[in-house]
């Protein structure tokens, strides 16, 4: 074996390492960015936004009726709704995995998926 | 040379121990590789008991938990359908039932219909009348002003005390009579009727649960309408934790508290911040104070902690209805019974080992 040989695998072995360190990098930050609010009509999905993107959405129910979701700075809310007790209006806004809002007389879900957990469980209303 | 040997060998062994770790996913990922372990799922539905129901649990694969959490709709659907006060079933005989036929005759009921009404009862009994699912009669009036000023929020209304005084003469609970031998229930005042929304969710909780325990369900976390209960702990051993909804809000603070609970414990809370409408820039609730006849306004909101999703419910409600200090000689008196009441203003009051619940 020459000098030459070693110089080869030690050159192998640091692109392999820069490559998985990389990766990982990569992995980790498209983790973050890949929490969604995902909009769910009656149980079907109608849309899903990325959270890392600013928007306000109007989701349109066939009969008229509307939420505005507005996404900003990583989380969700609903700004505006038809419906009357306006519980998803005062809902607070959300942002770790698995929160929702719920427009019960719509019946239009907001879920996050993806992107952080929080400690909670479960909450009362 | 031998040295350069040696060293080229170890490189060798080094290199394919690299490759092998690489591909096994031991340095590309946070996870271990071995995928035996169980994930967290969760699932929502909205067409039980006009509210929202949640269950987390977990499993292996995802239609693993789901087979789970279908079970569980499948019994929350049925006593949604049995406690159903406002809708028909075809097929069913429910409370709507019972009620159409006061002073009428009594009706063969399911054997769940006199169960709740039973512990019905028993929490009127336990709440010194305080709980009163025979209150429908008023409830009902309350129910209609409340829609008509939620859509027609600028002709909202309250109703006359005289109306509501004229049908508080129809609220005698010992006027329900339940058959047990036949399985009937008879509402002996014409003009009375049920109304078990203090009592049925809860209630319809606790059995889910019991039937989940029954049949070896583990790690389960049932929410109905914020009626929570834990069967077991999350899958790693630690308890699950629950946050309580803040009542003001307009708060920055979405929760209010914290609390962790433990193997078949449940907590839910009463406030005026949900299902209210507004007179004249005044709220009123949904809970109703059988003493004055009107919205309980004392507190924003009151949460209970304790063994038992139905008493939880109930005693919720209870407590809503009375004085602070009533309500802490009524927790400090009884077992597995814990409170925390909010006022308007957001001081939160503690019963004595209430404290004990919230993680540090």
């Amino acid at each position: 074996m020459k000098k030459n040989d070693i110089i080869l695998i030690i050159s192998i072995l640091v692109i392999t390492l820069v490559a998985v360190l990389g990766l990982n990098i990569w992995q980790r930050q498209n983790t973050n960015d890949s929490a969604m609010a995902v909009v769910i009509i009656d149980g079907e999905e109608y849309a899903s936004y990325s959270l890392s993107v600013n928007r306000t959405e109007t989701i349109e129910l066939p009969d008229g009726s509307y939420n505005v979701l507005k996404i900003s700075d990583g989380y969700a809310e609903v700004t505006e709704a038809s419906c009357r007790d306006q519980i998803c209006v005062n809902h607070f806004h959300i942002h770790y995995s698995g929160e929702t809002i719920v427009c019960l007389p719509n019946k239009v879900v907001v879920e996050i998926v993806g992107g952080e957990e929080d400690d909670v469980d479960g909450f009362t209303n | 040379m031998k040295y350069l040997k040696a060293a080229s060998v170890l490189l060798i062994i080094l290199l394919i121990f690299f490759i092998v770790a690489v591909q096994g996913g031991f340095l590309g990922k946070d996870e271990p590789a071995v995928t035996t372990e169980k994930t967290k799922y969760t699932a929502t539905f909205l067409d039980i008991f006009d509210t929202r129901t949640e269950i987390l649990g977990y499993g292996t694969t995802e239609e693993e938990f789901t087979e789970q959490a279908e079970l569980m709709k499948e019994r929350l659907v049925f006593y949604n359908n049995l406690y159903d006060i406002y809708n028909d079933y075809e097929g069913i005989n429910n409370i709507k039932t019972i009620n159409d036929n006061a002073g009428v005759k009594p009706v063969e009921v399911d054997p769940e219909i006199i169960e709740l009404l039973k512990f019905s009862k028993d929490m009127y009994d336990y709440t010194d009348g305080r709980v009163n699912v025979a209150m429908g009669a008023v409830l009902s009036i309350w129910h209609e002003y409340r829609e008509y000023g939620s859509n027609n929020p600028e002709r909202a209304k309250l109703p006359e005390l005289s109306e509501l005084q004229a049908a508080s003469e129809h609220t005698d609970i010992n006027d329900m009579i339940i058959d047990e031998k036949n399985n009937t229930v008879y509402l002996s005042d014409p003009e009375m009727s049920l109304d078990v929304g203090s009592t049925a969710k809860g209630f319809a909780c606790q059995r889910v649960m019991d039937y989940c325990r029954e049949n070896g369900m583990d790690h389960i976390l049932l929410s109905l309408g914020g009626n929570i209960s834990g069967l077991g702990t999350r899958i790693d051993g630690t308890s699950f934790r629950i946050a309580i909804q803040n009542p003001d809000l307009d708060s920055p603070e979405e929760f209010i508290e914290k609390v962790d609970i433990t193997d078949g414990q449940c907590v839910v809370s009463s406030g005026d911040y949900q299902r209210f409408y507004v007179v004249d820039g005044k709220v009123y609730c949904h809970i109703i104070n059988p003493d004055t006849l009107f919205p309980a306004e004392t507190f924003a909101a009151v949460s209970v902690l304790t063994d038992d999703s139905g008493k939880a419910d109930a005693l919720s409600t209870a407590l809503y209805n009375m004085s602070l200090e009533e309500g802490m000689e009524f927790v400090d008196s009884h077992d597995n019974l814990e409170a925390m009441w909010v006022y308007h203003d957001g001081t939160k009051i503690y019963s004595k080992h209430f404290e004990e619940s919230i993680p540090k």
